[in-house]
């Protein structure tokens, strides 16, 4: 019995760092789908560019992954910006956003991943860092570094952006911007660069959870793709715009994966993980945390 | 105690001359000119479909006029609002509390007056305030933490006046107070425009069309019919002896 609940706590705690994970590629999403309307599929894109930024840090000058990706913050809040202005001047202005805007951002998940392939090649690239190998032994279970650094970076930029949506006037903005534009207005805020900023944040985040990525596993440029729906089915899963709500799905779904992959194998892990989204949204079609 | 604000406290007033606006190939306001004198509380009275709404929205920089000037003196400093965008409207320092309320239904009372403080000059003012509205508006003080769109129309009246009041506004446009709420909440609503517009020194222009609610608080009135100002009161008696108020409002 003893092996069995080590088994069971260790697949627990893995699937709680996983799930930490999970927040970071998601909380990007969390802004521009949750908070300001904006399906906007290329974010994975955004992650993987992220990842080999870091990569280019790390192989060339020996930057530490994560610090390169504080580094760069700014420049993908920049690229963010860039992209939403064209983003509204070619659609959202001429409330054209909904089907061509998803083709605007379906194609510039292509051409991000085309650029990579061209550049990079198709070949797996990873990083070094001294938290990638060791692991951490408390009592039965285990910690591996690799998984822990990520979890702690990710609950540190949840909490720092949470903190600024709660506490600030522009952060008050972005979580009311999809509410009600007029009203915003009326409150002296223009609506147009709030999301301009919004986006942009959530654009920086894909910086992060980039390097958060490439620490995790080896990165090529299509596998971005592989995490679209995980993304979304985590962001309605926690409740449109609540970052409580992403972190708390996130988690579950890195723990249901990690008990499935433990006690009936990995294959099985999406299948249960997505039909556990499909029940809960039967149950609470607002989502965990949804107002 | 109301707040004041800080420094001497200038009066600001609002004049609105030959404007014209419409919608497509439909004239909704012909030449409408009108004032309101600092420290003033004027009613603009109408039935539905007379051209109140637009004429606030003009003013707002909601609506484009096709002509005509709003000049706004805040403070000593005169301001052509025609062709500047709403934000910036609200920024100068003129308020408005549309039609329909236009709250943040999924955010708490308390994140929704807080975001009437987004202006930049009234983020230092923003405890003092918070406090004066939750002195006047004592629902709101127990409500602060549940979401806007869960609150009843009466409440959700207040949460809009209140809120356009975060912003520390020097002139404010209120936009029928009265739809769609009881009798009694509409006499209550009135008293509070009234209480807030003394307490802030306030220059208020309001729109309504239920007329002994409004002359109650109403310096002066101009009754506006399908687009033009037909008729300007100089008191509240001036109005109540009105003909053209006795046809809208006595069916006489």
């Amino acid at each position: 019995m003893e092996t069995s609940f080590d088994l069971l706590s260790n697949a627990v705690v893995s699937g709680v760092l996983l799930g930490g994970f999970y927040a970071a590629v998601t909380i990007g999403v969390s802004i521009s789908f949750g908070m300001l309307d904006i399906v906007n599929i290329a974010h994975p894109a955004f992650i993987i560019l992220g990842s080999y930024i870091a990569y280019i840090a790390n192989a060339t000058f020996g930057i530490d992954p994560i610090l390169a990706a504080v580094v760069a913050l700014p420049a993908f809040y920049l690229l963010g910006v860039a992209v939403y202005q064209i983003y509204y001047l070619a659609f959202e202005r001429r409330g054209e956003e909904a089907l061509r805007g998803l083709a605007f951002f379906f194609g510039l998940l292509f051409i991000t991943e085309v650029i990579l392939v061209l550049v990079f090649g198709v070949d797996y690239r990873l990083v070094e860092a001294p938290y990638i190998g060791p692991t951490l032994h408390v009592g039965a279970v285990d910690l591996p570094l690799r998984l822990l650094v990520p979890c702690l970076v990710a609950l540190a930029l949840v909490g720092g952006l949470q903190v600024f949506l709660s506490r600030t006037f522009l952060g008050r903005a972005i979580l009311a911007v999809a509410q009600d534009q007029l009203a915003l207005r009326l409150m002296a805020a223009n609506p147009v660069r709030i999301k301009r900023i919004a986006f942009g944040l959530s654009i920086a985040t894909a910086s992060l959870a980039g390097a958060v990525l490439i620490v995790i596993q080896p990165v090529e440029p299509s596998i971005g793709r592989d995490y679209i729906g995980r993304v979304f089915a985590i962001c309605v899963l926690g409740g449109m715009g609540s970052f409580a709500g992403t972190l708390v799905a996130a988690m579950t779904l890195g723990i249901v994966e990690s008990l499935t992959a433990t006690f009936y194998g990995p294959s099985w892990a999406p299948a249960v993980a997505f039909g556990f989204l499909l029940i809960t949204l039967a149950v609470r079609p607002a989502g965990i945390f949804g107002r | 105690m109301p707040p004041t604000s800080c420094g001497p406290t200038l009066a600001s007033s609002l004049s609105i001359s030959g404007l014209d606006a419409g919608y497509g190939s439909v004239r909704v306001l012909h030449d409408v000119s009108l004032t309101v004198g600092a420290g003033e509380t004027v009613a603009l009275l109408g039935t539905n479909g007379n051209g109140k709404s637009t004429l606030l929205k003009c003013v707002m920089g909601i609506v484009r006029p096709s002509g005509g000037s709003v000049i706004a003196d805040i403070d000593g400093t005169r301001h052509e609002l025609i062709g500047h965008s709403t934000e910036a409207i609200v920024e100068l320092g003129v308020g408005f509390v549309p039609e329909g309320r236009r709250l943040f239904p999924r955010l708490s009372v308390t994140e929704n007056l807080l975001l009437g403080a987004f202006r930049r000059p009234a983020r230092p003012a923003i405890a003092r305030n918070l406090e004066f509205c939750f002195e006047t508006f004592p629902r709101l003080k127990e409500r602060s933490r549940q979401l806007a769109g869960s609150m009843s129309g009466g409440e959700q009246q207040m949460l809009a006046l209140a809120r356009a009041l975060m912003s520390a506004p020097r002139i404010l446009l209120i936009d029928e107070p009265s739809v769609g709420l009881a009798p009694l909440l509409v006499a209550r609503t009135i008293d509070k425009v009234k209480e807030l517009k003394e307490g802030y020194q306030l220059t208020v222009l309001m729109a309504e069309q239920n007329f002994t609610q409004a002359i109650r608080i109403a310096d002066r009135g101009y009754v506006i019919v399908h687009g033009r100002i037909e008729f300007a009161g100089n008191s509240a008696a001036e109005l109540n002896d009105n003909e053209l108020i006795r046809q809208f409002y006595l069916g006489g």
